[in-house]
């Protein structure tokens, strides 16, 4: 490269950051719809107890894609279209030169929109990630092969509202199936093998492992994906590159579009053949509020949530319509009079949400939760064990109480968290309550779910995992279908896998 | 001395429009040369060619003795141009648009010196977005000059400006000669090209149909010179028309237009006629072939 390019690209590199900084909509775009989106997420999960840590990676993702794949080709296709890159044209200055400084200039901003992005959720209680020069190196990758994908869409779009659509084509695939906004794990399992052909999941993948994870030591494929997507993004761009708003796409060579896409069916045949693709259960669609007489799967309904301090012990539980045992129809007056008969007649465990399910989550036994949550947990387990609620006489009660620390997690939707704090309730209760009175009291809190106190699930915030919501009755519902989950395990009607 | 442009046979077709079909010309060093032709005739596509907007199908191209199809990057080192129309990002200001396209040649021109040759400095920093036509038009000009080039290409450079403005140009362009530059102009206003160039090629379907000075290219026209004669008293007309060598004479306001293929012995017998009649005479104007004249003559032919 001689001097003069050097200087060119240097000074090229200088307006183009400048440039960028005068655009009052270049920044909102830039800068404060990426702290927008921050305190959305925060929002959105504020009941986790590490806030954000486990979404910097997609926020950092979506970052990335608005500036690389909407913000660049946007400036590129406007200034095309006005005629300034055929000025530029008539200087020495290669096309290989003004590229790269108007992508380093947007390696840069998007550098300085992660940092800013990273500080709030510094500020507003993330740890510093675990790993921050690879997360560095990870950003790099991220932003190499988005902005490949900028150049392609620079080098396709004729005018800036087609910039637009064929960014929105892009980015909102890849926010909703592609792993980007909507977490893999809450994704269909159709979606998750669909992501494997986006770069967005590669993407999130490789920036969380540096942000709470391993690091980069496992993204190795990641790595793969994103270089192999960014390089077939690279040469296609240049090659289809156009100086003059004159020259049309059609022209310049369909035929590297055609690389562009062969990249990413390489990348997601190549994922699909590794294996791994569903990161866990397909689970799914969480409802906002589920129909307890219906999802019980107690032929008893449940009243309608009574007051807090209701201590009615007179729910009605229906009969059996279709038992014949006379014994087993027999309602128990109290819970020592339960039977195994009983149970058996009246619940029907297979009804009950699978544990990977949205609702009543409960983590698989051996699975370790993850890093972040590990010392949560630790401290919730001893926490559990002098709980002013978990300690009162009363065995119902007392179990009941436990069981809202389950619950409540549960309905504030605490992803990750909710299905480990089940875990650490029954191991509580099966060491407290020998286990033929803890079978009986488990039906009879099923059986009668508008009973006891629930002031317990008001003191579950004691234990750092959130407010209960002011209506009681889902959290009542999760009482019983947890209460019901246990029983299960405890008679061997549910296998632990 | 080598001509400081060399343009052989080159031809830029666009799917079946022959915008430059065969156009061949040289520029000496040190002259203003014009490609004069009507809108469509090829002299903006002839022109990118050459200074390597655009690839031509065919031709060679030198430049200060340069292929400028092998070597475009050294020929680009050597010459500045001026679009018809050129665009900035709109916040750019002159002074950083003068800094960073400097900085792409390896012979620069201080921008303060050219933002005052240009009249720019008081607008130096202010964007581009706010600047008039006329201060747009300058900064194209001065930006053609960051590179102090051998050559100047100007493609269409007073379109648009306001006749002030395009009085600044043409003194600024004549400066550029006598500083030594050797310009290359298009232009379809036969006035400007008239006025500023040393020679000038007539460019019509892609084709140079006659270059030369002005004056050789009006020598060449086949349109007789023309007289226009006022009187104090009325004159018959066909006295004029008994005149040796006059024709086409036509009634123009107070007088009479007339063509004729010998200006001396007609103005000779006039002066007599109009001594024995005891006409006095008002207004007496001899005009010879201009080079619109010419031009029309020879775009005409094309169209015939």
């Amino acid at each position: 490269m001689t001097d003069s390019s050097f200087d060119g690209m240097r000074e090229q590199f200088g307006i183009g950051f400048r440039l960028y900084f005068r655009n009052k909509m270049g920044m909102f775009y830039g800068y404060l719809f990426p702290a927008i989106f921050l305190l959305a997420f925060r929002v959105l999960y504020r009941y986790e107890p590490i806030p954000m840590a486990r979404h910097m990676g997609q926020l950092l993702t979506v970052t990335i894609l608005g500036g690389t794949c909407l913000g660049m080709p946007t400036t590129m296709v406007s200034e095309r279209e006005r005629g300034v890159w055929r000025r530029y044209r008539l200087t020495p200055a290669s096309m290989s030169s003004l590229v790269t400084s108007a992508v380093v200039v947007r390696y840069f901003i998007a550098i300085t929109a992660g940092l800013l992005q990273l500080a709030l959720a510094l500020c507003i209680g993330m740890p510093l990630p675990k790993h921050p020069l690879e997360l560095w190196l990870a950003f790099t990758f991220v932003a190499f092969a988005f902005l490949g994908l900028g150049l392609v869409i620079a080098a396709m779009a004729d005018n800036v509202p087609t910039v637009q659509a064929l960014g929105q084509c892009i980015f909102l695939p890849m926010l909703i199936i592609g792993g980007v906004a909507v977490p893999l794990e809450s994704l269909p399992d159709w979606a998750q093998h669909v992501s494997a052909f986006f770069p967005g999941r590669y993407a999130v993948a490789c920036l969380q492992a540096c942000i709470n994870g391993i690091g980069t030591g496992a993204s190795g494929f990641d790595f793969l994906a994103l270089v192999l997507i960014g390089l077939a993004g690279f040469v296609s761009g240049a090659w289809m590159f156009r100086w003059d708003a004159q020259q049309r796409f059609a022209s310049r060579g369909k035929g590297w579009l055609t690389v562009v896409i062969a990249s990413w069916v390489a990348v997601g045949v190549m994922a699909e053949v590794r294996g791994g693709i569903s990161s866990s259960p397909p689970a799914q669609p969480r409802p906002a509020r589920i129909a307890a007489p219906a999802s019980v799967p107690l032929m008893a309904a449940p009243a309608a949530a009574p007051a807090e301090t209701a201590k009615s012990e007179s729910a009605p539980v229906v009969p059996a319509p279709h038992g014949t045992d006379q014994d087993a129809l027999h309602q128990s007056k109290t819970w020592q009079e339960v039977t195994i008969a009983e149970i058996n007649h009246n619940v029907d465990f297979r009804k009950l949400p699978p544990d990977g399910d949205v609702v009543t989550p409960i983590a698989r036994p051996g699975l370790d939760a993850p890093p972040e949550m590990q010392e949560q947990l630790n401290a919730l387990a001893v926490a559990l064990q002098d709980w002013p609620p978990g300690t009162v006489e009363d065995p119902v009660q007392r179990v009941r109480n436990l069981m809202y620390v389950a619950a409540v997690p549960d309905v504030l939707e605490m992803e990750i968290l909710e299905s480990y704090v089940p875990l650490l309730v029954f191991d509580r209760v099966k060491q407290d309550i020998p286990k033929e009175d803890l079978i009986r009291i488990l039906f009879w809190i099923a059986a009668h779910p508008s009973d006891g106190d629930d002031s317990a699930a008001r003191q579950v915030e004691d234990l750092g995992l959130g407010k209960a919501p002011a209506d009681l009755a889902d959290v009542r519902e999760r009482v019983t279908l947890y209460s019901l989950k246990l029983l299960g395990r405890l008679i061997g009607k549910i296998q632990e896998k | 001395m080598p001509a400081k442009v060399i343009v052989r046979d080159l031809r830029k077709h666009y799917g079946g429009v022959h915008a430059a079909d065969g156009v061949s010309f040289e520029v000496q060093d040190g002259e203003i040369f014009g490609l004069l032709g009507p809108n469509g005739a090829g002299k903006t596509t002839s022109v990118e060619c050459v200074v390597g907007l655009r690839e031509p199908d065919t031709g060679y191209i030198e430049v200060s003795g340069i292929d400028a199809r092998q070597r475009p990057g050294d020929v680009k080192q050597k010459i500045g141009a001026a679009l018809q129309t050129t665009s900035l990002q709109d916040k750019i200001t002159p002074r950083e648009a003068l800094r960073v396209f400097g900085a792409f040649y390896r012979n620069r021109a201080e921008p303060q010196a050219l933002l005052e040759r240009f009249s720019l400095a008081e607008k130096a920093d202010a964007p581009f977005d706010t600047l008039s036509g006329g201060q747009r038009q300058r900064l194209a000009l001065a930006l053609a000059f960051v590179n102090n080039p051998e050559l100047i290409f100007l493609d269409e450079p007073t379109t648009g400006l306001d006749p002030l403005s395009r009085r600044d140009l043409h003194g600024e362009i004549a400066r550029m000669k006598q500083g030594g530059h050797t310009v290359m102009l298009t232009t379809h206003n036969i006035e400007e090209a008239e006025r500023l160039c040393d020679r000038i090629a007539i460019i019509d379907h892609g084709r140079i149909v006659a270059s030369g000075a002005p004056h050789e290219l009006i020598a060449l026209s086949a349109a007789a010179p023309t007289v226009f004669l006022a009187t104090t008293q009325p004159l018959d007309s066909g006295l004029l028309n008994r005149l040796p060598g006059v024709h086409d004479v036509t009634s123009e306001g107070p007088g009479y237009r007339f063509s004729t293929a010998h200006v001396t012995r007609t103005l000779a017998e006039l002066m007599k006629l109009l001594e024995a009649r005891g006409i006095e005479i008002g207004e007496l104007r001899v005009q010879k072939a201009t080079l619109e004249d010419v031009l029309i003559e020879l775009t005409r032919e094309g169209r015939e």
